[in-house]
């Protein structure tokens, strides 16, 4: 992996990613192997195996769902995360399903699977089961399970960094705060709107432990940064909400996974909110139906552009964390977990308008028949 | 001297009303423009108030430790003219309700919500923003059924020509459901009895027609021509029948006058089937004879005088119902002179005859009067349809085809 | 006995909302030591520090907070300074809380309180009613109560139900309206359920809020005028008791729904388009509304008088519905 690295880490802010990047590049993969997971049982390597791992599922089921797509099999849109696995799957690993609390947004099937949500709930969401978590009543990346952590998300970027911020306030209330952290999964587009903002200003009056990953893959569907920021870097945002901000190389999971561990660590050693942002490009249209035309061939041949799969690969490699024929069994073995799952998805019922109870109210006395 | 008030401001929103805790001036004492003059509390914060000009104290209405709304006069204040006109006070008396009156005064110009026993209430000229559509001019009596309205008459099985002698004491003179209640009180005390299923099956028939503009026309016809051809019959054909078939070929001449009209097209009549009225038992019933233009009454007589019989025992074959076009009615035997039939509301006329009576009639030829046997012909029709002057012409007609009855 | 006014109401709800469940905190800007703008919470922080908690100004992550407090099993109640500010937080209402249960089966019972309606010389921005506009959306429940026992009852109510509820509470109501005691539960009624405040037979107005009072006064004028007016307190706007108006409109035969909002769409154009379906047969007038003028509410008293209902605007409207 020799091709060039943009700086993505000269932020005024701090630079743990600096060193890894430097280290890669020397192909000298010099990772510490002590645990920066909050699991204390867990190592570093295990916790850089896992967290590859669901990478590998999630590419393996949106290459799936798109090629599905493609195929006219699924209900509504596809929204896929390629590039973006190495980020959003190191968030998931670094929180526990039914214990922290992950605010997922859109190109997150990485940091689902990483964080426990079964890959059943993508492929039932997609192909319109109606045994997927919203029974067709809502699809795609909209799934969740709020009860265990994972709230579903609404389309209205930002909107989530409360919820999330609201969810960890509830546990301070209930004493169940010790230890927790909450993630949320934000974009360079979602950091422009009011809402996040409002959310993580809050969460930085309240301290509370929230952890907010900007992820800068360059285009808010085809609006690029430039016409979405004018500052430096978006970690400098972290300076006016008054907490910690990191930035870091997206397309490297040993860098991505160091950084937001940290920022989890901190957050759930009581740091308050933590800010990073990991830079790197979308290798996908914004939905998969959009070819990203608009991308300049500059961009997708930059450091940015590094498609983190293999970046991953290389690095656990060369670091001797995993062998090239375990690297083969997982790679089938998510193929298989895949086709099962798309398999079992296929051959369920879609909703059905006739028996659904088509209920608004959580209680069914205020319904009203209109 | 000028007098001016020092008010209970508002002191925030909602806020109502406040306590005085201190008065901080006392009667007589000279006072400066925007001096804090009384201290008062509110349950939001404690504030004071301050004069709207420099004076002298003439009087404080209010006690400490006492709640008084917003608006309240809370003390007056003499001042000159010059010192109202440097600061542009308005001196006392003002008529703005919000900042003058007696305490219960400025409540109630405040106070949407004062209670209704706060006195009584003079409503102010505020232009209301209502809308709505009113009865239509002319729509008034039992001639407008509200939705309600029709709900309890068709919920009672009453039609609007029930309700006609109803006086309605509703808005535009309309008929409620109460006076309709009312009314059917009243006269439940009435003798009645159960309509009969022919009873009812007639007024619906001729409600349906009479929603059509029917008028009537007539004229006389010497019958003594037909009626001496009759006597030379042996069996002698009843009058009815010439009528019929008269009124059969005088219509296959003019089909248009017996056409309906349905939105924009006349439809014309298919085969020139008659009815003939037959009074039965608490009705009438009206067997069809087909193609009476084609047949001569030596042809139709049989038929003719068979439906009758089956009508009046109300069996009237199948084929015998329904389809005419025109209906002839010969109200002549109940010895009427003259009536306005009414046609089946699928009928656009309908052709009646009165009695026969002995007339005096100048006969040129003989040069003297000389005994006439007359009825008089009514046609009832369509004026959609056709006009007076052609019906006229069809009763024109008539009468000349049966001064010549040996060609029917 | 002392006499407990409205906004006493919905402190005095929300303090023994505090004291009886663990699951309540109060959440909004100066709502802590202050006490709130309106002083509803008044002393609540000292009895409950941690569970009256101040926000910064951010309708929208206020909201937000709440789901995801009320998705951890707390019960939320955000006091939204002024009903107008909620439009701030719009989104997540309609979308986060009003969606939540349907797309996933978790219920979001989170209460907001909305200090509606108009108070002489507020101004365009604290004076609106927003429940015409929360109601067109699926999910959500709206109650506006328009006496004392109501304040307090349906606060209560409100946040014992699993679902978000605006609670809309008049400000014109909050000191003028008072009662000799806090609840009634004789005259208790669940949310959905209208009552009928005065009995009649020659008109139904149907209000909500603060008009109750107007069409109750309005009411009081025409039987001066030999005209006996049914007035029917919705109690709440969704759900909307159709069963209540239309039955008062089967004894009566003509209906006038009074709101405060806006004069486009909304509450009132929704009862006489329910009335209309369900009961045309009922009508032996056209169906009328009264609402708010169609202009911002305006700041000065003269023009606010005349913005929205009032006794007489409802008094002649009445007259008119006779006339029709």
């Amino acid at each position: 992996m020799q091709r060039e690295f943009r700086d993505a880490s000269s932020g005024p802010v701090k630079h743990v990613a600096n060193r890894l990047l430097h280290a890669l590049n020397q192909d000298v993969p010099q990772v510490e192997r002590e645990s920066k997971s909050t699991d204390m049982s867990e190592t570093w390597e295990d916790h850089l195996r896992r967290t590859f791992r669901s990478m590998i599922t999630a590419r393996t089921l949106e290459s799936k769902l798109a090629s599905l797509y493609k195929a006219g099999k699924i209900v509504g849109g596809v929204y896929i995360g390629p590039g973006q696995e190495a980020v959003s799957a190191s968030i998931g690993s670094c929180l526990t399903w039914n214990r922290d609390i992950f605010g997922a947004l859109i190109r997150d099937q990485g940091g689902r699977t990483a964080f426990g949500e079964p890959i059943l709930d993508a492929t039932r969401s997609y192909l319109g089961s109606v045994k997927g978590p919203s029974k067709g009543r809502d699809g795609n990346i909209h799934r969740g399970h709020p009860a265990q952590g994972l709230p579903a998300m609404i389309s209205h970027l930002g909107a989530m960094v409360s919820v999330v911020a609201g969810m960890l306030l509830a546990r301070r209330l209930q004493g169940r705060l010790d230890g927790i952290v909450g993630a949320v999964s934000v974009g360079d587009g979602a950091s422009s709107t009011g809402s996040f903002h409002e959310g993580i200003n809050l969460a930085a009056v309240e301290r509370l432990p929230l952890v907010v990953v900007l992820t800068n893959n360059q285009f808010a569907y085809s609006t690029p940064t430039d016409r979405q920021f004018r500052c430096r870097s978006l970690v400098d945002r972290a300076i006016g909400y008054g907490i910690p901000g990191y930035e870091v190389d997206g397309t490297d999971l040993l860098a991505s996974l160091e950084v937001i561990s940290k920022a989890v660590t901190e957050a759930r050693q009581g740091g308050g909110p933590q800010l990073v942002v990991a830079n790197l490009l979308r290798l996908s249209g914004h939905g998969e139906h959009d070819d990203g035309s608009y991308v300049p061939d500059e961009i997708r041949n930059s450091a940015l552009g590094r498609d983190c799969m293999e970046v991953a690969e290389h690095q656990l490699l060369q670091a001797g964390f995993v062998t090239e024929a375990e690297l083969e069994s997982w790679k089938n073995e998510a193929a298989e977990q895949v086709q099962a799952a798309v398999a079992q998805a296929q051959q369920e019922p879609s909703p059905d308008p006739y028996t659904d109870d088509w209920s608004v109210y959580a209680s069914p006395e205020l319904a009203e028949d209109c | 001297m000028p007098e001016v008030p020092i008010l209970m401001p508002q002191l925030g929103e909602s806020i109502a009303e406040a306590t005085i805790i201190r008065l901080n001036v006392s009667v007589g004492d000279q006072v400066v423009a925007d001096q804090e003059v009384i201290e008062v509390e509110t349950n939001k914060a404690t504030m004071d108030v301050t004069t709207l000009c420099g004076g002298t104290v003439r009087e404080l209405l209010v006690e400490e430790g006492v709640s008084y709304p917003v608006g309240t006069v809370l003390g007056l204040l003499d001042v000159t003219e010059e010192e109202a006109t440097r600061t542009g006070v308005q001196p006392g008396g003002t008529e703005d309700p919000v900042s003058s009156g007696s305490p219960a005064e400025a409540e109630e110009a405040r106070a949407h919500f004062a209670t209704p026993e706060g006195g009584a209430h003079e409503p102010r000229k505020v232009e209301p923003s209502i809308r709505g559509l009113s009865v239509p001019a002319g729509m008034k009596g039992a001639h407008y059924l509200s939705p309600r309205m029709k709900a309890r008459m068709d919920e009672l099985g009453l039609r609007a020509a029930d309700i006609s002698a109803i006086v309605g004491s509703g808005s535009g003179g309309r008929v409620t459901v109460e006076d309709l209640e009312q009314f059917l009180e009243y006269i439940s005390t009435w003798p009645h009895s159960q309509a009969s299923p022919m009873r009812l099956s007639v007024a619906d028939s001729m409600r349906r027609s009479w929603s059509r503009p029917l008028a009537s026309v007539g004229r006389p016809v010497a019958l003594d021509n037909l009626l001496n051809y009759r006597r030379s019959l042996d069996p002698k054909p009843p009058l009815t029948i010439f009528l019929l078939r008269a009124f059969g070929k005088a219509l296959s001449e003019e089909p248009a006058s017996a056409g309906y009209l349905i939105g924009e097209k006349i439809v014309h009549p298919r085969a020139f089937d008659i009815g003939v009225a037959v009074q039965v038992e608490d009705g009438v019933l009206v067997p069809v004879l087909r193609q009476v233009d084609t047949r001569n009454v030596g042809e139709l007589m049989e038929e003719y005088l068979e439906l009758v019989r089956r009508a009046r025992e109300r069996r009237v074959p199948e084929e015998n119902t329904g389809g005419g076009i025109a209906t002839v009615t010969n109200f002549g035997t109940f010895g009427l002179m003259w009536g306005t039939p009414i046609p089946l509301p699928s009928e656009t006329l309908i052709l009646g005859i009165g009695a026969g009576k002995k007339k005096p009639s100048w006969s040129e030829e003989e040069d003297k009067f000389v005994p006439v046997t007359e009825a008089d012909l009514v046609l009832t029709f369509d004026h959609r349809v056709v006009d007076g002057g052609g019906a006229g012409m069809l009763l024109n007609r008539l009468n000349d085809l049966l001064q010549e009855p040996e060609n029917l | 006995m002392e006499e407990v006014t409205y906004i006493d109401a919905i402190r005095e709800a929300q303090h023994d909302l505090l004291a009886s469940d663990e699951r309540v905190f109060i959440y909004g800007q100066d709502v802590g030591d202050f006490g709130g703008a309106f002083k509803a919470t008044q002393g609540l922080k000292s009895l409950y520090p941690d569970r009256v908690i101040d926000s910064p100004i951010s309708e929208d992550a206020m909201i937000g907070l709440a789901v995801g407090a009320s998705i951890e099993g707390m019960r939320p109640i955000v006091e939204m300074q002024f009903a107008d500010f909620s439009s701030v937080g719009f989104n997540q209402i309609v979308n986060q809380a009003g969606t939540q249960f349907y797309r996933t089966g978790v219920p979001a019972p989170i209460t907001v309180r909305l200090p509606s309606g108009g108070t002489p010389g507020s101004g365009p921005f604290h004076s609106q009613m927003m429940e015409s506009v929360y109601a067109y959306y699926p999910g959500l429940v709206i109650v506006t109560p328009a006496t004392v026992a109501d304040a307090y009852s349906m606060l209560v109510d409100a946040v014992a139900l699993d679902d978000p509820v605006l609670y809309c509470e008049h400000k014109f109501l909050y000191r003028w309206l008072k009662s000799d005691r806090l609840s009634d539960d004789d005259e208790k009624l669940p949310i959905g359920q209208a009552r009928i405040v005065r009995a009649g037979k020659h008109a139904t107005v149907v209000a909500y809020s603060a008009m109750v009072h107007e069409a109750l006064r309005a009411a009081d004028l025409l039987a001066e005028e030999g005209w006996e007016i049914e007035v029917v307190d919705l109690r709440s706007v969704k759900p909307l008791d159709t069963d209540t108006i239309v039955a008062s409109v089967a004894r009566t035969g003509r209906l006038l729904a009074v709101g405060e909002a806006f004069p486009w769409g909304g509450v009132t154009s929704e009862i006489v388009s329910r009335v209309t379906n369900d009961g045309f047969h009922l009508l032996d007038a056209p169906p009328q509304r009264l609402n708010s003028r169609d202009t911002p509410v305006p700041y000065h008293p003269n023009l606010w008088e005349a913005h929205r209902p009032t006794l007489e605007s409802i008094a002649a409207a009445i007259r008119n519905l006779l006339r029709l």
